[in-house]
């Protein structure tokens, strides 16, 4: 990036969005592909405000829509799209992280190509579609593969048709999270190779089966908010949640209860539960469901419960539960994707259908995309190919199949290196580029048209909000220019080489096509315009009914068991914020504490605190893991008792050897210990049996947890759902001492009388507004999407591993973790509470400024005047929420290079309605402040007044869950107020007397014990 | 002036020297320094360097370099302001207030104190600079009229501090150079070269007259009553920079009372730890006897008293309060991590001051030395419990922490001692460090005679 933004290319890129139709209202349709000079502004191009594109998320399967705000024509924050049907306006962290892949400072910044010395050197996309062309022109047919991720759209179709057209049928799509098991499941049990909608909000009563649905599995947005509406309490009313894993997953902390069994042995206890609930007639089974019954009698409670380690009766008790009200239950996800997985899924299957669950919870016909055609086998027949010389050009598209695969994809890389010629579409230099001979840059999904289907009758549209940020091309593009290059057959058999079009005009033939099908009989354009607009079209697919398939009975018992003793099942779950590695080089999500753990930036290993003492291990301790294999891993020692004794368990993701400079050399590769065989299903097993070693030495933890457990001071308040019912649900308060002195609060009354008093000479003293927050706790999953927004919208740097030891990380907003019972055998309970500053009306803070930096409002807000800050610090020492945090080092330029976190051309995502704080000041959560004078603006010039919701901010509008209200506390219609008057609201340590803005609403747990 | 003798004084009176000697005894600590003196200088220059360096080091990169971890924002830069400041305490007691109240043991210890006041606040004051985010900014802590009509924060302790501080070194400072005027007078009349040039400047044309003498000692005693109530509130001040949070371990209303009599403990303890081997050095075992040493003892022994008795009602109110806070923070005090730092606070100065209750003790020079440089040891862990500890333990458990200084900080430390020594030892070759004037006054009228 030696070139970096200049004047000129500024105006450039300026310029290019300068087609930005409408701001705010709706979504800006023009393409970005006219170049407007400033001089003669664009009427819709006003500097300073912000336009917004709709496109759709591509960095994970799940497809959420999202609206893309640009500024002067950058990008800078992406949210949700409120239409989208999959995410209705709501975002994960990985998505509110996504812009800083687009500005990746390790992006590959244009087509390279290696040279005789084995290097990759820079060349013109002229030569490198030449030399593609002339390797396909020699090649045969026959010997081209295609690797691609999981695309569900036109990109696929094209890719696809080109490779039919070369008479190539070796098309693979790797996605390392593909459910193969699921898919699996349901072609035994209902005969459909599909994985079909779940409908939380319709059931009152979830039970995974180790579906991590809050984090990755299959659409954790989407599935939060239908969680959030089942589950939340709302008028003496909520869903129950049950969750049964031998780990306790951040999914597994929103449970009401967590039951850990035997590893591999989930898929006993569903069948068991489908045994009672068919043997004892609860519920409505479907007709046919009689079929199952002798299969099942062999799986009655009491003959699984010693293998699944699961008492009988828990398990009469969950079948009745289960089978008395709407309910659901979910098949295993990655962090339960062990060799039995299919076994489990198939019970759940039964289990759901004698429940009569499918086609009322379960809904097949509107088919999620997730793994798409995806399995790890073909990735495994691509080896053996290769290994017989089958391979003579390997293309891969947005895959990363040499990192996450077993053997940390060595079994993969040696056979790449078999092919004749590596052709690689990636962004990054990764694991798989290494052993690349031409990599032709892909633009990022911001930069690109495109399309993508993440469910039957949801047609999402990714459209360029901007000029690509480097010398990249559409790999559809690309792939068309190759085949005219090639010439002959390549342009007789593929269509848009022949039409010579573009990719978007492909795209939009296909969306011809669509508008066809859907009988609209617009003139295309005012289709095309809409649909992009409101970022795709969707429609309700038909449901298809499924019957039991023959198969059905065939299913084997799952092989359940602990490992061996003195050994331990590992298992290697997936990364709530770095997916499978493919996120690992945003160093917001680097930094982004993992929910469970609270860790950043590294790998560990969570061990039970009984087995680590036995083990004699402590928290950071070393420890060697084995695999019977010989392959070996150390990683720190993470105590965690969410798990069961003879289980361990590391995240995924990390670890890469070729991933950029927030990525390379960090952590382990857990996929290294896994086992390459393809499981029976066809994907891969992440259970393996390990043993353990420690080594003796030690290291710091980046975590960024102080103490676990509250100490009794009432943090994260909860309350049963029974309490709730009899009025007996109370938030209990801490007092400082004694009660505040009657006279005291006179006092207080007193001078905020004075200050309204003063209103007459200004507007002082919240006479028109307070800003105030509610969070419902019994909302919130810790799924930390609001960090990552938070970070995105005020331009929090990033403080890097050893700064995070040292306590130092800059989050204005933390969920905090805390633990309950879990000793002497009460079970263990997670509570999760949002962190944010409270905007304390008696703020501790603000008197103790020497200079005045930290002041209130007249609107409620504790600003804080980075200008004007020396950096005594006194304010935090005073805070008791310790939410004000400091700048240690420069962050904001380049003069420090280690600590600068806005690294050319990461810059370009700052939001520039947000300060970027300097060394030495002191910084904090402001409510957005910039949100709020944004609106108050507009809403004067205007005229019209603000209405409740007018204001959203960062947190609360990416919150999946819903959790966060946000508005005017002294509005008493205001959606705020009323949240806040709630019975179960309280203040942290309100018994301090700072009045604080931010009402927490007590957790509600549906458990049986008061 | 005060000329009242103490029949404690006949210690003196065994080996009464004649005015002349106290003139040539005390004259002669000025004369050329050996190498000793030079190898010592040396010594806490390259100390200074390194200091220097560290805090050029911290200014060019960041605060960040110091130790510091959330939600630990202050540490040993202000536990060393704290430190230095209760040092200071103790010259203005001896000069002041033991002046006021006519004890005569005084006068041959309380040039060194005084001295040693001026320089730990000098010393002192450079902390709260040190410590801050942006020190290129410091100045606006003062309230100077300036076009962007930002004023400093009133309600700030920090603010009060900065007053605080400042006007006791003004005060201090006018102190030892009133005091010092006509033993000035007295070097400049024995002296040759450029210092003679230099005496004669600040001796600020003294003859002795008795004119001179009435204003002098009219105008010390005035300086003195003004002296005295500083000795009291800096180090309230100082206390209020802590008890006026809401910090459980801070917010308490000993806190005034507790500081300053810890300062005097302190300051007493450093008088003594400088005086030892000053009096070696310089061969003063006439002047200043085991007498003053066991009246300097004797009150290390009441000040440690009141410290140790705060200590015991802090830890008593604590749980007494009934707060769950204030009893979770000395709760960790006690035995938390940082449990090593509270024994040595509570052993080096709640325990050992109570060995001055036997005679022997409080009359061992020796034994004096060794406790003084523990109850010094004791009084920065004081400071370091209070600040690092109770920080570390506030109210939110999930954003508790632990804080261990960097090697810059110790530096900066270390820096900072050397800097009051540089100043020590430049003061001690170049002004008298026992009062000419004030030790003849003491001795007994008949002996005048004998004066030349």
């Amino acid at each position: 990036m030696s070139d970096g933004m200049n004047r000129r290319k500024f105006l450039r890129v300026l310029g290019a969005s300068g087609g930005g139709a409408v701001a705010l209202s709706g979504c800006s349709t023009d393409s970005v592909e006219k170049l407007i000079p400033y001089l003669v502004p664009n009427e819709d191009q006003i500097p300073g405000i912000a336009t917004y594109y709709a496109s759709t998320c591509r960095d994970c399967p799940a497809g959420c829509g999202v609206h893309v705000r640009v500024r002067e024509g950058r990008a800078v924050k992406v949210e949700g799209n409120p239409d989208h049907p999959i995410n209705r306006g709501k975002l994960c962290a990985r998505a509110q992280a996504s812009l800083q892949g687009t500005y990746n400072p390790d992006r590959i910044t244009g087509p390279m190509a290696r040279n005789a010395a084995g290097e990759l050197e820079p060349i013109t996309w002229d030569e490198a579609i030449a030399r593609v062309a002339e390797r396909l022109g020699a090649a045969d047919g026959s010997k081209v593969w295609f690797i691609t991720g999981n695309e569900g759209g036109s990109f696929d179709q094209l890719v696809n048709e080109w490779l039919r057209a070369l008479g190539s049928s070796g098309r693979m799509v790797f996605e390392p999270f593909g459910y193969e098991a699921v898919r699996y499941a349901n072609r035994q049990v209902f005969g459909v190779d599909a994985i079909p909608a779940y409908q939380f909000a319709d059931a009152e009563y979830i039970l995974s089966f180790g579906a991590d649905f809050l984090e990755t599995w299959v659409s954790p947005v989407e599935y939060a908010r239908g969680f959030s509406a089942a589950h939340g309490y709302r008028d003496g009313a909520m869903g129950r949640y049950v969750h049964i894993e031998p780990r306790m997953s951040m999914t597994a902390m929103s449970a009401d209860e967590w039951i850990a069994p035997a590893p591999r042995s989930e898929g006993l206890i569903a069948l068991a539960m489908a045994q009672v609930i068919l043997s004892e007639g609860l519920g409505r089974p479907p007709r046919d469901a009689g079929r199952l019954r002798g299969v099942l009698d062999d799986y009655a409670p009491e003959d699984v419960a010693v293998r699944a380690d699961v008492s009988a009766e828990i398990i009469r008790r969950l079948a009745g539960e289960f089978a008395a009200r709407p309910s659901i239950a979910l098949p295993g996800g990655m962090g339960t994707q062990h060799t039995d997985a299919h076994g489990t899924a198939a019970a759940v299957n039964i289990l759901n259908y004698v429940a009569g669950n499918v086609g009322r919870t379960i809904v097949f016909g509107a088919d999620v995309q997730a793994g798409g055609r995806s399995s790890y086998a073909s990735i495994e027949a691509f080896v053996t190919a290769a290994a017989a010389g089958d391979v003579e050009v390997l293309f891969v598209h947005g895959a990363n199949p040499a990192f996450a695969t077993p053997s940390a994809g060595g079994r993969f890389g040696a056979a790449q290196q078999s092919a004749g010629f590596n052709v690689s579409f990636a962004r990054f230099e990764d694991e798989t580029t290494a052993a690349a001979d031409l990599v032709l840059p892909d633009h990022d999904p911001y930069e690109q048209w495109n399309d993508y289907e993440p469910r039957a009758g949801i047609h999402s549209l990714v459209q360029p909000v901007m000029q690509p940020v480097f010398d990249t091309r559409q790999t559809g593009d690309v792939l068309i220019e190759v085949a005219r290059r090639v010439g002959g057959r390549m342009v007789q058999g593929f269509v848009p080489a022949r039409n010579d079009g573009t990719y978007k005009d492909y795209l939009q033939e296909r969306w011809r096509e669509l508008q066809r099908e859907r009988r609209d009989r617009r003139p295309f354009d005012t289709f095309w315009r809409e649909a992009l607009q409101r970022g795709g079209i969707w429609s309700e697919a038909p449901r298809s009914t499924v019957r039991l398939a023959p198969s059905a009975s065939e299913i084997t018992p799952p092989a359940a068991g602990a490992a061996p003793e003195g050994q331990f099942t590992l298992i290697a779950y997936p990364s709530l914020a770095l997916y499978d590695g493919r996120a690992a080089n945003r160093p917001w999500l680097q930094e982004l504490p993992d929910p469970v753990t609270k860790m950043t930036w590294g790998t560990w290993l969570e061990i039970h605190p009984d087995t680590a003492e036995r083990l004699g291990l402590a928290e950071g301790d070393l420890v060697e893991i084995t695999t019977g294999d010989g392959a070996s891993l150390t990683v720190p020692a993470y105590l965690y008792p969410g798990l069961r004794h003879d289980v361990v368990a590391m995240p995924l993701g990390q670890g890469h050897t070729r991933y950029g400079r927030y990525a390379t050399d960090r952590g382990v590769n857990a996929y290294g210990l896994l086992n390459q065989d393809p499981t029976a299903f066809g994907g891969v097993s992440h259970y393996q049996t390990v043993t353990l070693r420690p080594t003796g030495d030690h290291e710091y933890l980046a975590k960024t947890e102080g103490k676990r457990r509250q100490l009794g001071r009432g943090i994260a308040q909860a309350v049963t759902l029974a309490a709730m019912q009899q009025g007996e649900g109370h938030p209990f308060h801490i007092q400082h001492a004694a009660a505040v002195p009657e006279r005291e609060e006179r006092v207080l009354d007193d001078v905020a009388e004075a200050q309204k008093e003063a209103t007459r000479y200004g507007p002082y003293a919240y006479d028109e507004t307070k800003w105030g927050m509610a969070i419902d706790l019994s909302k919130c999953t810790g799924c930390s999407a609001c960090v990552a927004a938070c970070s995105a919208e005020n331009n929090v740097p990033f403080v890097g591993e050893d700064q995070v030891r040292r306590g130092r990380e800059m989050h204005w907003i933390r969920i905090e973790r805390y633990f309950e019972g879990g000793q002497d055998g009460e079970p263990l309970e997670t509570r999760f509470v949002p962190m944010l500053c409270q905007q304390c009306g008696n703020a501790p803070c603000e008197p103790v400024c020497p200079v005045f930096a930290a002041y209130r409002t007249p609107d409620g807000l504790n600003a804080q005047v980075y200008n004007r800050c020396v950096g005594t610090r006194y304010c935090s020492n005073n805070c008791p929420y310790k939410v004000r945090y400091f700048n240690w080092y420069d962050m904001s330029t380049p003069n420090d290079p280690d600590t600068f976190a806005w690294p050319e051309p990461m810059h370009w995502l700052l939001n520039p309605d947000v300060t970027v704080r300097s060394r030495g000041v002191m910084e904090k959560c402001t409510f957005c402040v910039q949100r709020i004078r944004g609106a108050q603006h507009e809403a004067r010039l205007s005229g019209v007044p603000l209405a409740d919701g007018d204001v959203v901010v960062a947190c609360q509008q990416t919150c999946p869950a819903d959790a966060i209200v946000f508005g005017n506390l002294n509005d008493p219609t205001s959606r705020v107020a009323r949240t806040a008057a709630d019975a179960r609201g309280y203040h942290v340590l309100g018994g301090l007397n700072t009045k604080p803005s931010v009402t927490y609403l007590m957790k509600v747990r549906n458990v049986e014990e008061a | 002036m005060a000329t009242a003798i103490s029949p404690e004084s006949a210690s003196l009176q065994d080996t009464q020297p004649t005015y002349s000697e106290i003139t040539r005894d005390i004259a002669a600590t000025l004369g050329s320094p050996s190498r000793g003196y030079y190898v010592l200088l040396g010594l806490v220059l390259t100390v200074l360097a390194a200091g220097v360096i560290a805090l050029l080091y911290q200014v060019r990169w960041g605060i960040g370099v110091a130790g510091y971890t959330p939600p630990v924002m202050w540490g040993v830069y202000i536990t060393t302001f704290v430190f230095w400041v209760g040092i200071a305490h103790c010259g203005t007691l001896i000069s002041a207030i033991l002046y006021l109240f006519r004890s005569a043991w005084r006068t041959a210890v309380y040039r060194t104190a005084e001295a040693m006041t001026v320089f730990a606040v000098m010393t002192a004051g450079l902390f709260p600079l040190i410590h801050l985010g942006r020190i290129w900014y410091a100045y606006w802590l003062f309230p100077y009229p300036n076009q962007r009509q930002l004023w400093v924060n009133f309600k700030s302790p920090l603010v009060w501090d900065v007053f605080a501080v400042s006007t006791y070194f003004v005060v201090s400072t006018l102190f030892l150079i009133v005091g010092l005027i006509p033993d000035i007078a007295a070097v400049r009349d024995k002296v040759t070269g450029w210092r003679k040039k230099l005496y004669t400047i600040t001796s600020l044309g003294w003859r002795g007259s008795d004119q001179q003498w009435r204003h002098y000692s009219r105008a010390y005693l005035y300086l003195a009553a003004l002296a005295t109530p500083l000795v009291l509130s800096v180090h309230s001040v100082v206390s209020w920079d802590f008890a006026m949070s809401i910090v459980p371990g801070w917010h308490a209303t000993i806190f005034a009372p507790y500081f300053v009599a810890g300062a005097i403990y302190s300051g007493v303890a450093m008088v003594i730890t400088l005086m030892v081997p000053l009096r070696k050095v310089f061969r003063m075992e006439r002047y200043i006897t085991v007498w003053h040493f066991e009246n300097l003892a004797k009150l290390l022994l009441l000040t440690g008293m009141i410290v140790g008795y705060a200590y015991v009602v802090e830890f008593f109110i604590a749980w007494y309060s009934g707060n769950p806070f204030e009893r979770a923070s000395f709760w960790n005090r006690a035995f938390g991590d940082y449990w090593w730092a509270t024994w040595t606070m509570l052993i080096c100065n709640g325990f050992m001051p109570l060995l001055l209750w036997f005679p022997k003790i409080r009359r061992s020079i020796p034994a004096l030395f060794v406790m003084s440089l523990f109850v010094n040891l004791g009084m920065w862990f004081e400071r370091f419990v209070i600040i690092v500890v109770s920080l570390s333990y506030e109210y939110e458990p999930y954003a508790m922490g632990h804080y261990t200084p960097s090697w810059v900080e110790w530096s900066i430390l270390a820096g900072s001692f050397a800097w009051f020594f540089m100043w020590f030892l430049l003061f001690a070759k170049n002004f008298p460090t026992v009062s000419i004037t004030e030790v003849k006054e003491i001795i007994p009228m008949p002996r005048r005679r004998a004066h030349p």
